[in-house]
């Protein structure tokens, strides 16, 4: 479904992802796991093109998206959730809602209103809470409702950065719970993530991503056992275990 | 353009995405965790994010077994020590023996490989597997064993006894399968019919042939004397092991498990890479292997990689293992030798370096083993035949420790030598 291969993408002159080859199929969880600045969120932001990434070749469903300007992308099937949940706080959890299935206006009222439904169910507490503003949501509702606006338009892909930050391990929990119901609806997802073991445990595959590289990748159940994730997840560095003998 | 397959190393374009991952994550690895290979890219002038196709590889420099001699021993280890949960040393073929390390990861890939290997070749979880196989080898005979438990078929380890005890375990515990070498297999075959043993008394169906490559008449003979089919496998004495290419039900071919492994043919004189079909010398790079990750590492193996489909469904590389090999190593009962290794260990039992020695693969009645000649000039001669015969079988003791094969030692005059276009 995604396809990426030799991404080299940054900021300015700052290079973060140094030739990341990468790749999603239909109907698996993927995770990207690694410590604070290996490149998981660049990633997605250049996939979603919020980012324009310097080299290397980026095909979601057959379609090249390199240079894509990043509105057009959801309507091919691709959205993603952003780290800190970036909900628009005057405004209330069904309009915000609505706002995420802004691509669906030429299908009308009736398909925007069964989009609604279906997110509701998914999410009951957000149709408890449709008329009140998104501000005034807990920071697990709010990952809710960013979780059910990026739904809204119907994606094939959807790309998750840290929905776990900050939030309690019970309301986690059930983040995770919808993760993996998504997947087991037919949706794929791709799961930027620190948690590393709330990642792996509900994941197909997971790719380990250190300073910009993939350094490791495999099935989740294999990774879990893994050493050198813990060490990547924990943030050490290689130089901590090698400086001495290499 | 990202469909595009890539070429030399002939991956079909749905799995060269696959394969480029694994292949990208094992060098920058390899680059980060070993300072062999970091100082062997900067050399060159190029580093991990320099590989952006499969048939880049090609910029990558060479690793030779005298690498892995002189990073001895946990030099190109890619993990830390505690991460690795079984340390493997093979004989080598140089003055270090080769150590190889598997995390738990390592082990359960291989272990995995070797049951697919054993799979193909016909074996199932109702089989009895004997495994016999040379002290040079006896790596292989672990992994063949766990293999084979994975697959859930039941093992007679490798167990070092004379010809005769390994026919009597053949006649009395009914195995269905036999793995060891070409070499040993035929010293079996002459074995039964010395003693007029007939092999249709046995349960033996399927003989896996390992460690070198045996000739269309040399499987047939085989397959007749033992009356079973034979399978040939292919892997590496020194690392990481057995089974990394094996036949499919056609045995037309060997696959090479390019899921793990990415082979490549080079000119073994101009190190190029060769166009497909041609013979050249057999290169691998690791693709999973976490603990040892080996980048470009010369075989020695000749062999060639087949453009044509197999009639299997399986969609591995294919190749045709030849032979000829490209170094001066020698394979004695499927044990790779170097003639470097035999000459120190020589002038260790010496006490000097020998002025001129010879040495090959003979065999005497059903025996295979390691000849060596020794010319005798003024400083070994001894005009005491005790003398003499004592200095031999230090000498044959020495290499015998040293490869793990069984050795014979002739002194010989120089002149003999050279009149047998041995020298």
């Amino acid at each position: 479904m995604l396809k990426i291969r030799n991404l080299q993408s940054g900021y300015g002159k700052l290079k973060v992802l140094k030739n990341v080859s990468m790749h999603v199929e239909e109907g698996e969880i993927v995770t990207i796991i690694g410590a604070n600045g290996a490149g998981k969120t660049t990633l997605l932001s250049t996939i979603a093109g919020l980012i324009r990434a310097t080299s290397g070749e980026m095909v979601f469903k057959g379609r090249n998206i390199d240079g894509m300007a990043p509105q057009k992308i959801p309507a091919l099937g691709c959205v993603m959730v952003p780290e800190g949940r970036q909900v628009f706080a005057p405004l209330s959890v069904e309009e915000n809602l609505i706002l995420g299935g802004h691509i669906l206006k030429k299908e009308g009222r009736p398909t925007l209103e069964r989009q609604l439904e279906t997110q509701y169910a998914l999410f009951p507490i957000l149709k408890e809470r449709r008329n009140q503003y998104a501000g005034t949501l807990s920071g697990g509702e709010q990952q809710m409702l960013a979780m059910a606006r990026a739904l809204m338009s119907k994606p094939a892909l959807i790309m998750m950065d840290e929905p776990s930050t900050g939030l309690a391990p019970l309301i986690v929990q059930d983040i995770f719970r919808v993760i993996v119901q998504l997947r087991d609806e037919g949706k794929t997802v791709l799961l930027v993530e620190q948690n590393a073991k709330a990642a792996l445990q509900v994941a197909d595959r997971g790719y380990v991503f250190e300073t910009g590289q993939v350094v490791l990748q495999g099935s989740a159940p294999e990774l879990l056992e893994d050493e050198e994730v813990k060490r990547a997840y924990l943030g050490k560095d290689y130089g901590e275990f090698y400086d001495g003998k290499a | 353009m990202m469909e595009k397959p890539d070429t030399h190393v002939c991956i079909p374009a749905d799995r060269s995405q696959m394969v480029l991952e694994r292949l990208q994550s094992t060098l920058n690895r390899a680059f980060r965790n070993v300072s062999f290979h970091r100082q062997r890219f900067q050399e060159k002038g190029i580093d991990p994010s320099n590989i952006q196709a499969l048939d880049d590889i090609r910029r990558l420099p060479f690793t030779t077994r005298q690498h892995l001699s002189e990073n001895y021993p946990y030099g190109l280890f890619a993990v830390p020590l505690r991460d690795i949960v079984r340390i493997h040393t093979a004989p080598g073929t140089t003055a270090n023996p080769t150590v190889s390390g598997y995390t738990r990861q390592d082990l359960g890939i291989w272990e995995s490989m070797v049951a697919t290997a054993l799979r193909s070749s016909g074996v199932t979880p109702d089989d009895i597997l004997q495994i016999s196989l040379d002290p040079g080898l006896a790596t292989w005979g672990r992994d063949y064993q766990s293999g084979a438990e994975t697959l859930g078929a039941s093992v007679i380890p490798n167990t070092l006894m004379s010809v005769e005890k390994q026919v009597m375990v053949m006649r009395d515990y009914k195995p269905s399968t036999l793995v060891t070498t070409p070499s040993y297999a035929q010293q079996l075959a002459a074995h039964l019919e010395n003693k007029g043993l007939d092999p249709n008394g046995f349960s033996l169906q399927k003989l896996i042939l390992v460690g070198e490559p045996a000739s269309p008449e040399q499987r047939d003979f085989l397959e007749d004397k033992l009356q079973v089919r034979t399978w040939q496998h292919f892997g590496l004495s020194e690392v990481p092991g057995p089974a990394l290419a094996y036949e499919c039900e056609t045995r037309s071919c060997l696959h090479v498990n390019d899921d793990h492994f990415l082979p490549e043919i080079i000119d073994p004189v101009t190190g190029e890479v060769l166009p497909m079909g041609h013979v050249g010398e057999l290169v691998l790079t690791t693709l999973t292997t976490r603990a040892y990750p080996l980048i470009r590492f010369r075989t020695g193996d000749m062999a060639r990689i087949l453009p044509d489909a197999c009639d299997c469904d399986c969609r591995l590389v294919r190749i045709e293992w030849r032979p000829e090999r490209s170094d001066r190593l020698l394979r004695i009962r499927g044990v790779k030798v170097h003639e470097q290794q035999i000459l120190s260990g020589i002038e260790k039992a010496l006490g000097m370096a020998p002025q001129h020695a010879c040495m090959f693969e003979n065999r005497y009645r059903e025996k295979i083993f390691l000849e060596i000649w020794i010319a005798v000039d003024k400083a070994l001669f001894s005009d005491e035949i005790k003398m003499l015969e004592a200095r031999m079988k230090t000498v044959r003791d020495q290499v015998q420790e040293d490869t793990g094969v069984p050795v014979i030692v002739r002194l010989k005059e120089w002149a003999s030598i050279v009149a047998c276009k041995l020298a």
